[in-house]
């Protein structure tokens, strides 16, 4: 069976070939039929200069890998999509009309960037004439993830747009690009649309007529509780009595966008990440310490608290939000990231310690991961730099 | 040198050899043959003059060519008989001498030296005796590789006895009933540096010393390239100035010996030879520069498989039809890469080699199978750190790679170009499929060549 159809695809391949070779009528996709065949057949590609030998993994594997680790967060969001969407529209919760309204928020938001993404990776393609990049199989899929279900369409499309084209191509495509892409995207959505990118209405999809219907359902995250209600006088009971105890926030059963809500997901991506070796468990780690250390200092050092977020104990930092999901899938893209070891702590480190602090000092943006990862974007070349140099001056000198 | 402090030296980074097809420790002759040859275009940085011509007789020593830019360097004939062809590569390169043997062979007969007399022998004279009788190009000289300079006078010369590369000749074995040269040959060498370093590469298995362990001065434990000169000098050099140290291996040095005592050149060469696809795995006693089919006459040699001289990481393509370089003694035949894989990069890896942990051939130790496939198609860099990683001289190739690219010499040598060990390790590794050694190599044979013009 599997035989027979490796035989017919192995011959379409070869009897359609002829059309994307130089002079063929479609050569101009060349790189779409390359992409299609390599993915259905790793080429056979002797090794024409030493070692003779290569290793097994590839940049498909690599981002395979990445995917597969996507998947836990993935699988969890599809159904806490659908079970907030149900439940804010007073539906009945069964588990398959909970998947199938998860699924079709879900799914719709990444076919669009996939296929928007796919339609500038294919023109850059073309027109540079290079193969077109495995590394956008996992900013596709990843952008969708950070955002809200509510979002529409159209500004997916642009949004992943954004990010494909001036997050990435600009700079020369995959591994030129200084930021992470689907951020890129999403920043970009933040900033231009945010009227659907914040706020307490658009992280449980339900359509305008129902929402309006059920205005008694607070769709707010837990970021978005900034200033403490005159009943409580701690911001954790503040949460708790929303619903959002430690635990919840944990395993992620709240409104927020599509990948992010669940800490447990990330963090089995996160082993499936580390384990592999595929994402540095150094900025993760790092990233993680930033946050506790940080935001325990503020609890030591505040003593007329600025903001409700200053006294909160360090685990709800951790678990609540995007911050996981940015960390595992985001901070640890290799391309943004800076490439030395030491400089992958400080980098980390410093994403977790700039998440507390947009976190308390800024309520405007309560989602405070997105900014810091961009922000240590822009200084990881810089990391890099120093520590080369530190790393040569210990050298003994071979000229 | 009774009773000498041995220094272990511990090599962190590497790769541990899973490649299945290793060399048994079994030893047999191979067969009789009625050609060999000398093949210049191997040597490094040399530009031959040829001396002779097709059809002149020589013996088993005499002169086939000199170096143009050192004419005291000679390169002798490793049989003796009519000289049958000549061939040259691309650009008239020269590519082999080939020697129909007579069936009885004659040796050139060279001046003997006797224990005493080498001790009172003065370095000039020395060296230029061993200059005359082909020995020199087996003396090489950091970083660059090539054959070392007359001279310098380097720190220290590095013996390396066996290699953490299991496909590499064991030194257990060329060393059996061959101490006596070897002890000779260090003797010789210590009469051209101050220090002579014999490093012994230990694997786990062999912790036992089966040879007189008071003359080894550095035991070396680690994975490959953890046995290489360069690496070793890495981790213990102290200065610059001894980055230009002399370095040569453990069966050059028998034949250093062998060549000072007897009077006559050696041509016998211990050879590991390596078929995955049949269990004749072996090591072979041989003699320098035979055809390499000579080696295996029941070998399949057609485009199926493809035939490997020097290691498989680090070495060169050759054929069966080729000769081996008398340098050279080890020999691999290896799958060539035939079909394309179904959905490759998705299966489950149980049998893929990798280095990183991303297949499931990462939980069994097992020696695999492997061909000359790339596994993939080349990208552009993502920063993934696995040369870095693995490198076991620290030079960060994926940095030091893009200073050459964009053509900053200088801060390649900053991050440690020179240092180099041409292990092919990081090219192994890198999932963006770059050729990141060959492409580290090529800037320091440039550089050389830029230095050498100045000089």
């Amino acid at each position: 069976m599997l035989n027979l159809f490796e035989k017919n695809l192995r011959r379409f391949f070869e009897k359609n070939s002829i059309h994307f070779t130089e002079g063929g009528r479609f050569y101009k996709l060349r790189p779409l039929f390359e992409a299609l065949e390599t993915i259905c057949f790793t080429p056979a590609i002797p090794a024409r200069r030493p070692p003779f030998v290569r290793d097994g993994i590839d940049l498909k594997r690599f981002m395979s890998i990445v995917l597969l680790a996507l998947m836990p967060p993935l699988f969890w969001g599809i159904y806490n999509t659908g079970y907030q969407s149900l439940a804010a529209s007073g539906k009945d919760l069964i588990f398959p009309n909970i998947i199938i309204s998860g699924l079709l928020t879900v799914m719709p938001l990444i076919i669009v960037s996939y296929a928007a993404g796919f339609f500038w990776e294919i023109l850059f393609a073309v027109i540079r004439k290079h193969p077109i990049s495995e590394g956008f199989l996992v900013t596709g899929l990843l952008f969708p993830m950070t955002l809200p279900p509510s979002v529409p369409l159209w500004q997916v499309a642009v949004g992943i747009s954004f990010g494909v084209v001036i997050g990435k191509e600009v700079f020369g495509g995959t591994g030129r690009n200084i930021f992470n892409p689907a951020l890129t995207a999403r920043a970009f959505l933040f900033f231009a649309y945010p009227a659907r990118m914040s706020g307490d209405r658009v992280w449980v999809a339900v359509s305008d007529t129902a929402s309006s219907a059920i205005s008694a359902v607070s769709g707010a995250t837990p970021l978005s509780m900034s200033t403490l209600a005159p009943p409580f006088n701690t911001i954790e009971s503040m949460l708790q009595s929303a619903g959002f105890t430690l635990s919840t926030l944990f395993v992620g059963n709240y409104p927020g966008s599509v990948g992010g809500t669940s800490a447990l997901c990330c963090l089995i991506g996160a082993l499936i990440l580390i384990i592999t070796g595929v994402a540095s468990y150094r900025i993760i780690i790092g990233g993680v310490a930033g946050l506790l250390i940080s935001s325990f200092l503020f609890n030591i050092v505040s003593t007329v608290p600025l903001n409700a977020w200053t006294d909160i104990n360090p685990l709800y930092h951790l678990a609540a939000g995007g911050f996981a999901f940015g960390i595992v899938y985001m901070a640890t893209d290799p391309v943004s990231a800076p490439g030395t070891q030491t400089s992958k702590w400080v980098y980390g480190f410093f994403i977790g310690m700039l998440t507390v602090l947009i976190r308390i000092f800024n309520p405007a943006y309560p989602e405070g991961v997105m900014m810091a990862i961009l922000f240590m974007n822009l200084f990881a070349p810089l990391f890099d730099f120093i520590e080369i140099r530190m790393h040569v001056s210990k050298r003994i000198p071979n000229v | 040198m009774p009773g000498v402090f041995m220094k272990t030296v511990k090599i962190k980074k590497g790769w541990q050899f899973k490649i299945a097809g290793k060399p048994s420790q079994r030893i047999k002759n191979s067969p009789a043959v009625s050609h060999v040859a000398s093949v210049p275009d191997k040597l490094p940085f040399i530009r031959p003059r040829l001396l002779v011509q097709k059809g002149d007789h020589v013996l088993i020593g005499s002169v086939l060519f000199e170096d143009k830019k050192h004419p005291d360097l000679k390169f002798l004939s490793p049989g003796c008989g009519t000289i049958s062809n000549i061939t040259y590569g691309p650009r008239r390169v020269l590519h082999e001498i080939v020697i129909e043997l007579d069936s009885n062979e004659i040796f050139e007969t060279f001046e003997m030296i006797t224990d005493s007399a080498l001790d009172l022998i003065e370095r000039k004279p020395l060296i230029a005796r061993l200059m005359a009788g082909g020995m020199w190009p087996f003396v090489r000289q950091l970083p660059f590789r090539q054959i070392a300079n007359p001279d310098f006078r380097p720190n220290a010369v590095w013996v390396s006895l066996g290699s953490a590369d299991p496909f590499q000749p064991s030194s257990h074995i060329y060393l059996k009933d061959q101490v006596g040269f070897f002890e000779f040959g260090i003797k010789a060498l210590s009469r051209l540096t101050d220090t002579v370093n014999i490093c012994r590469y230990d694997n786990e298995k062999s912790g036992k010393n089966d040879f007189d362990a008071n003359i080894v001065t550095h035991r070396i434990i680690g994975k490959y390239p953890a046995s290489d000169p360069g690496v070793v000098l890495y981790h213990t050099k102290k200065s610059a100035a001894e980055n230009h140290d002399w370095y040569i291996d453990g069966q050059d040095v028998i034949h250093l010996g062998k060549f000072l005592k007897t009077g006559a050149y050696p041509i016998d060469r211990i050879v590991s030879f390596s078929d995955a696809s049949s269990d004749n795995s072996c090591h072979l006693k041989t003699r320098m520069g035979i055809r390499l089919k000579g080696l295996a006459p029941s070998a399949i040699n057609d485009h199926s498989k493809r035939w490997v001289v020097g290691g498989v990481l680090s070495g060169y393509t050759s054929a069966g039809d080729e000769f081996l370089d008398p340098h050279q003694t080890s020999v691999m035949i290896m799958e060539e890469t035939n079909q394309s894989e179904l959905f490759g990069f998705v299966r489950p890896g149980f049998k893929k080699l990798s280095n990183s942990r991303t297949f499931l051939s990462v939980i069994s130790s097992a020696p695999l199978t492997i061909n000359s496939d790339m596994h993939g198609e080349e990208r552009p860099c993502i920063n993934c750190g696995y040369c870095a990683s693995i490198c076991p001289v620290d030079i960060m190739p994926q940095f030091t790679y893009r200073s050459i690219y964009a053509d900053e010499i200088e801060e390649a040598l900053a991050c440690g170009l020179l240092d180099c060990v041409e292990c092919g390790l990081c090219s192994f590794v890198c999932p963006s499929k770059i050729e990141l050694s060959d492409f580290l190599i090529e800037a320091k044979h440039r550089y050389h060549k830029e230095l050498s013009q100045v000089a």
